[in-house]
């Protein structure tokens, strides 16, 4: 049984008269400790979907099953656990709270785990800061680091609940190929470790790192094939 | 759970203090109200003390047979053409009443006294019989009371209530010092231990008692005020009332179809108006409690959900992350107790200094325990029925619905 399994998805924006087919019938199905690229041009859809795997959206219509189970059915409390347990998800857009500090930010999921003590938290999220080298960044606020610095925060904040499956959207976006090739390491230690890492790029190099890669044309799937690593 | 519940008190405070104005402005009507609330209980718990302790004065079983009644809506000039009150009626009256225990009568009104060139003005006369002690609360704290054969023969003797005393006599030993009320020279036989005032206002320790007969012999005019009071059984006061009217009618001749000329007044007047006085001090402060919370959470719904639309992204990344329904509605939810309880909180302060002031000058008004809790808890319930819908509003937001808003 796969990790996760999609069926004819579709995600169907009404604009007007005019509609909007971000996804127009996408079925893949990844397993367990994967490591998935997606790739395509901007606008085909990748973000719609990571956001539905995420189990952040629903479809306009498709089934998603993740572990065997249909995402629909679950109720607000299920996917909010599912969220934030099983899933640790890096943001195109960050998402980090602005007013809070990035300790602070990192310890988010944490807070709501609601079985970690205040003080482990802490301990957890300077460790998950430091993995991506901003151990000495821990009191700054967002408006207070640059763009890259902010990026490795939402990594650090996705990867600090050591999550079963990672859904990274373009994390390496706002980086240098140094600190890109740095982040990148880090996921493919999770990997080894057994984790399932998804991942949004418009780099060939960093898509590499992944076994397989999935392009996106216009809403649907263009090309689901194994990279040169995979291969081997 | 109850990790939570500190988290979400530590994102309420610093969400708070990052809008300092903005939450002093909301949390005023609640101020407001608590204070409302907390100084009209502290108020009624304050003037029952004093009531209470002003009834001390008037005994439970004490009936007062006056001229004026003491509470009533009677025409002011009947009641003013009535006859004044006989107050040789006293011994018919325990003669002839089964219940009276003891009857006093007495009369009074005011003079200005002097010893040597201290003088003290306005000062209350009161003129009654050797058995007035067994009906009132006067005790004589250095010297004695004077005896039945002094009244009976007019002695000019005087026991100084302890303001009096205080006044005429600064330092040393007023007994058997010889004072003036006008040209009569009084001795003073005893002074008065300290009574308080009455319901606040009238001093009782400003007053000097002289024998009834002296008084007669000496003011000869019709002024002042003269009362005879019958001590009875307490728990027979009602029935007593009827007979010690029966007794009066009959001494006063009058025909079974003449209304009384006279009015039995008792400490159950007092009360009874006293009530109605409460009531409506209370249901004032009730209303003004009611409306300024009312307002006052109002003000804080709008607020809240004003916070709840300027905070939606970061709704959406709380819930991203796995923030579940109950978890955010929690946070909007302390977030707006934490607005009305500081209110509350700052309320009850302002009341409690506002309270002692009125201790200090007025008469004794202490914050209780159970109002300071119940205006803590009421501005909490009125946060958290505020928050309510504003709370809810947020916890239902769609994830990535609210992280798209802009
Ligand atoms: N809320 C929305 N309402 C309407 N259209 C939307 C909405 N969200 C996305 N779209 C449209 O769906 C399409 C896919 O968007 P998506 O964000 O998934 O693209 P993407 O592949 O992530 O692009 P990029 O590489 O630029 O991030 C786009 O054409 C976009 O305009
Ligand atoms: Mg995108």
């Amino acid at each position: 049984m796969s990790l996760i399994q999609v069926k004819d998805l579709y995600k169907i924006y009404q604009m007007g008269n005019t509609e909007v087919r971000a996804l127009d019938g996408v079925s893949v199905s990844i397993d367990q400790n994967e490591y998935v690229s997606i790739m395509g041009p901007s606008g085909s859809g990748k973000s719609t979907l990571m956001n539905l795997l995420g189990c952040l959206d629903t479809p306009t219509s498709g089934e998603f099953f993740m572990d065997g189970i249909n995402v629909a059915t679950m109720g607000d409390d299920e996917l909010a656990h599912i969220r934030n347990k099983k899933i640790g998800f890096v943001f195109q857009t960050f998402n980090l709270l602005p007013k809070s500090t990035s300790l602070r930010n990192v310890e988010l999921p944490l807070i709501y785990n609601g079985e970690i003590k205040a003080h482990e938290r802490r301990d957890m999220a300077i460790k998950a800061l430091t993995r991506v080298n901003l151990g000495d960044r821990v009191s700054h606020k967002p408006n207070e680091l640059s763009g890259g610095q902010r990026q490795r925060v939402a990594v650090a904040r996705a990867l600090v609940n050591n999550p079963a499956i990672i859904l990274a959207d373009e994390p390496t976006g706002n980086l240098d190929s140094k600190t890109g090739e740095e982040i990148m390491s880090l996921f493919d230690e999770l990997h080894k470790q057994g984790n399932t890492i998804i991942l949004v790029t418009h780099e060939e190099h960093i898509a590499a790192h992944a076994s397989r890669v999935v392009r996106l044309l216009d809403g649907k799937i263009a090309v689901d094939e194994a990279t040169e690593k995979g291969k081997k | 759970m109850k990790s939570f519940f500190w988290e979400n008190l530590r994102i309420a405070l610093s969400e708070l203090w990052g809008h300092k104005t903005r939450s002093i402005l909301t949390g005023t009507g609640i101020v407001i109200g608590i204070i409302a609330v907390s100084l009209m209980s502290t108020l009624i718990n304050g003037v029952d003390g004093l009531f209470e302790e002003s009834m001390k004065f008037l005994g439970r079983g004490n009936l007062y047979v006056e001229k004026w009644p003491w509470f009533g809506d009677e025409d002011w000039w009947t009641l003013r053409n009535r006859p004044r009150i006989e107050l040789e009626m006293a011994d018919e009256i325990k003669e002839r009443s089964q219940y009276a225990m003891v009857v006093a009568a007495e009369r009074g009104r005011s003079a200005n006294l002097s010893y040597k060139e201290l003088s003290a003005e306005n000062i209350y006369i009161h003129g009654v019989t050797a058995n007035y002690p067994e009906v009132s609360t006067v005790d004589v704290e250095f010297g004695r009371f004077f005896t039945e054969s002094e009244d009976r023969t007019g002695a000019q003797v005087v026991l100084l209530g302890s303001e009096v005393a205080k006044t005429l006599f600064p330092q040393g030993n007023p007994i058997d010092k010889m004072i003036f009320a006008g040209s009569k020279r009084f001795r003073v036989i005893g002074v008065l231990a300290e009574m308080g005032k009455f319901m606040g206002a009238f001093s009782n320790d400003t007053q000097v008692i002289i024998p009834l007969a002296t008084f007669n012999k000496i003011f000869h005019g019709p002024w002042g005020r003269r009362s005879i009071t019958v001590k009875v059984p307490e728990h027979l006061v009602e029935d007593a009332k009827e007979e010690l009217r029966g007794v009066v009618r009959v001494l006063r001749g009058l025909k079974p179809e003449e209304k009384d000329n006279f009015a039995i007044n008792q400490q159950n007047a007092f009360r009874q108006s006293y009530q109605g006085i409460k009531l409506a001090i209370g249901g004032t402060g009730m209303i003004i409690t009611a409306l300024s919370l009312l307002v006052g959470g109002i003000g804080i719904a709008n607020i809240m959900f004003v916070s709840v639309k300027e905070r939606t992204r970061e709704i959406g990344v709380r819930k991203a992350l796995g923030a579940t329904r109950r978890q955010i509605q929690g946070q909007f939810l302390i977030e707006a107790m934490v607005i009305t309880a500081s209110g509350g909180l700052v309320g009850l302060i302002i009341s409690t200094i506002i309270s002692m002031a009125i201790s200090e000058f007025l008469f004794p008004a202490n914050m209780s325990f159970g109002v300071a809790f119940m205006a803590i808890a009421l501005s909490a319930g009125v946060g958290l029925f505020a928050g309510l819908a504003p709370a809810r509003k947020g916890a239902k937001l769609d994830p990535i619905e609210a992280l798209r808003y802009e």
